[in-house]
């Protein structure tokens, strides 16, 4: 099995998927020459020409309604958004176009596009190139919503999404880049609307997005240390939401705890808890925990910052709460 | 298809139970006529048997108030769907506020116990489903979650310890503190009934009846036929219900417009079962023997203290005696039963000296104290009602 980054996952997604389809092209601010401010698209200009890999303006609205149209006359192109920050510029095109013409057609027009994106905190990159803003996009009936956080998620969910016939928002974040995983040989696509655990447990679950999956990990062996057995997972896919897996395994564990690097207020993590509370009530055992940013714009100073978003101590902290141990 | 599992009308005017305990659970194989669940209605708690065989598929309604003709339950196959019933929603808690992310000082440990607001105790809704589907009251646990709520540990940890009877009353409690006993619906109907019987106006006469000849006649009786074992208060349910069909006006019932003069006497008798005063009923005691009506009482009273009675063994009676005599008590006036309009309260038989041939003799005494609704029954007819019913005690062979 070969080992990726989540990086190289990304790339090789999009190195595959064009060199199998000569419909897939990707679409972006310096993703050519420069490949792209995170590197994912390093090298694929030399292999697919100028035509398919396109630097474009600085404008994420016409980045993100080239690509719409493109989709809508059968390409599946894949605009890359520089920072999920910038994704506000493009929210018109996304939000009222891509998630509706299908609808508003009566199912003639459809639009498979896919809008990578990255974000995350823990590099100081200050208020408004580091935000975690899935849940905007989340509350859009129309559209897929994506966030996973291993190489090898990244790389079968990205296929699945190019391969989607409907838009999909897909947030990647700026920590996860350098971290390594083993994939397939081969590209084995993932359902979306699929959760991962990641790793089994009898006393609490954590559901868990992006990088909080890792500090959740984290968290999970320092509780297991003290004799707390917890359960993590990654709906991996916030849009469908794979229901059923979160209220088998709260429905085990009798407890959760919803971790997300994004805001906590009015976050993903109060839906998850709602699905939660509604679904599993006679067998919750605790208060739904969530852990998330605290509610500010995330501060440039690095201690600030890291005080700002959470970490594997303050999910640790939470699944305590709910085991009456804090 | 599942067959849906209804609430059903066990007596008439009953527009709802309430659950107390499934006996099945989900996922059980019920054969037809099992007993499926505990029922409290306002007068009995009964077993309901299944209508239908297979599995117990899906619990709608796990314990609480249910209206007649509700889906309770789903039998089918194993493995069927089950139909969403509609309207069958146990009623949700409102949930608690949501604990914020920060966390919050911790109380400090010894501040630890059951935590109530307003009445209501602090539980997890897993403690509660536990406690529920355990027949274990939340009021007799001692929260140990975050600010004294009970999680599941307690309650899997207040089982070990309690009695199988889930009788509140039985449950330690410490020194010192109120026990709460949440009422029963059985509690509910006694306290609504007699106060509302209190509102009658009533009238009590007291007569005292010697009780030699209903001695001899329970001894012989016993001797000849031990299995039957005779009471005095068999005698006293034949002899009361001579009496009735003698003095109809007796054996009444005041309405709005009308006085209902029964045609037969149901003889009601009070029994103290666990759960409370129910008064099963023994039908045309005027026309039974004394062995019928033996085996009667002996199998209401037997099914009365297990908690079996059915709706029907409690309706329809017309006439109620309270017997007290067994606790020594020389004599007591008892409540109305309503719509009744008499009830006779029965002491203990006891030695007295009585006059007798110019003289004095030592007796077995019986007095017993009738109290009539005076709306009904004048206080001629209902005297002499007890002068019939002593006359009858004294010689017996007038009665039967």
């Amino acid at each position: 099995m070969p080992e990726l980054t989540y990086r190289e996952a990304v790339r090789d997604a999009l190195v595959q998927a064009m060199r199998q389809d000569d419909d897939v092209f990707i679409m972006g601010e310096d993703i050519a020459e420069m490949g792209g401010s995170m590197g994912v698209t390093a090298g694929l200009l030399d292999e697919f020409g100028p035509e398919r890999v396109r630097n474009s303006p600085i404008s994420e609205m016409a980045i993100a309604g080239a690509a719409i149209g493109a989709a809508v006359q059968g390409m599946r192109p894949i605009a890359e958004i520089m920072y999920e920050d910038f994704l506000t510029l493009a929210a018109e095109q996304i939000v009222n176009q891509a998630a509706k013409h299908r609808y508003m057609s009566g199912g003639q027009v459809t639009v498979p596009v896919v809008f990578r994106t990255q974000g995350g905190a823990g590099w100081s990159p200050g208020a408004q190139h580091a935000q975690q803003l899935e849940a905007w996009f989340v509350h859009i009936p129309g559209l897929k919503v994506v966030f996973a956080s291993t190489p090898e998620d990244v790389r079968g969910l990205l296929w699945s999404a190019i391969y989607d016939d409907n838009p999909v928002v897909f947030f990647e974040h700026r920590t996860l880049y350098p971290i390594k995983g083993d994939v397939p040989q081969e590209i084995e696509p993932i359902p979306i609307g699929r959760a991962r655990v990641h790793r089994q447990g009898e006393d609490v679950t954590v559901i868990a997005t992006g990088r909080l999956v890792h500090e959740s990990l984290r968290a999970a062996e320092e509780a297991e240390s003290e004799g707390i057995s917890v359960e993590v997972v990654d709906p991996r896919t916030l849009q469908p939401l794979d229901e059923e897996t979160l209220i088998a395994s709260v429905k085990k564990t009798n407890r959760a705890v919803v971790a997300h690097e994004a805001v906590t207020r009015m976050g993903f993590g109060a839906e998850v808890a709602a699905v939660l509370q509604y679904q599993a009530f006679d067998w919750l055992d605790a208060p739904i925990e969530r852990v998330g940013a605290r509610f500010s714009p995330l501060p440039f100073a690095p201690v600030m910052e890291n005080f700002v978003v959470p970490h594997a101590a303050d999910v640790l902290a939470a699944i305590k709460r709910t085991v009456g141990k804090s | 298809m599942a067959t849906e599992v209804i609430l059903p009308r066990l007596g008439q005017g009953m527009e709802s139970g309430t659950i107390v305990r499934w006996l099945k659970s989900e996922g059980e194989q019920v054969e037809k006529g099992e007993p499926l669940f505990e029922l409290d209605t306002d007068k009995v708690t009964q077993e309901v048997e299944a209508e239908a065989n297979g599995v117990l598929l899906k619990i709608a309604v796990a314990e609480g108030e249910v209206p007649v003709g509700q889906t309770v339950a789903f039998i089918g196959d194993k493995g069927e769907a089950v139909p969403e019933p509609a309207g069958a929603t146990p009623p949700v808690p409102p949930a608690e506020a949501e604990q914020p992310a920060e966390p919050e000082p911790a109380a400090p440990p010894e501040a630890r116990a059951t935590a109530t607001t307003n009445g209501r105790i602090k539980a997890s809704p897993l403690a509660r489903r536990l406690a529920r589907e355990r027949g274990i009251d939340l009021a007799t646990l001692r929260g140990t979650g975050p600010e004294g709520r009970i999680v599941a540990e307690d309650v899997e940890r207040g089982e070990v310890g309690a009695p199988s009877a889930p009788a509140p009353g039985a449950v330690p409690v410490p020194a010192g503190e109120v026990q709460r006993l949440p009422l029963t619906n059985i509690r509910k109907t006694i306290a609504r009934r007699l106060t509302e019987a209190w509102q009658i106006p009533v009238f009590q006469l007291q007569v005292s009846a010697e009780m030699t000849r209903v001695n001899d006649l329970v001894a012989r009786f016993r001797e000849r036929d031990p299995d039957v074992r005779l009471t005095v208060t068999d005698v006293l349910t034949k002899v009361c219900a001579r009496a009735l069909m003698r003095h109809r006006e007796v054996n009444a019932e005041f309405t709005e417009d009308a006085i209902l003069l029964h045609p037969s006497a149901t003889i009601g008798l009070a029994v103290a079962a666990p759960q409370g005063l129910v008064v099963p009923v023994i039908r045309s005691a005027e026309r039974l023997s004394l062995t019928e009506i033996a085996r009667v009482r002996a199998d209401l009273v037997g099914r009365a203290r297990e908690n079996k009675l059915r709706a029907e063994d409690l309706e329809g009676g017309t006439f109620t005696i309270s017997n007290l005599g067994m606790f020594a008590v020389q004599s007591f006036t008892a409540v109305l039963n309503p719509p009744q309009a008499a009830i006779v309260a029965v002491g203990a038989t006891e030695d007295r000296v009585v006059p007798a041939d110019g003289g004095t003799a030592v007796r077995p005494m019986v007095t017993l104290t009738g109290t009539f609704d005076h709306r009904a029954v004048d206080g001629a007819p209902a005297a002499a009602f007890l002068q019939t019913v002593r006359e009858s005690l004294e010689d017996p062979g007038l009665a039967l």
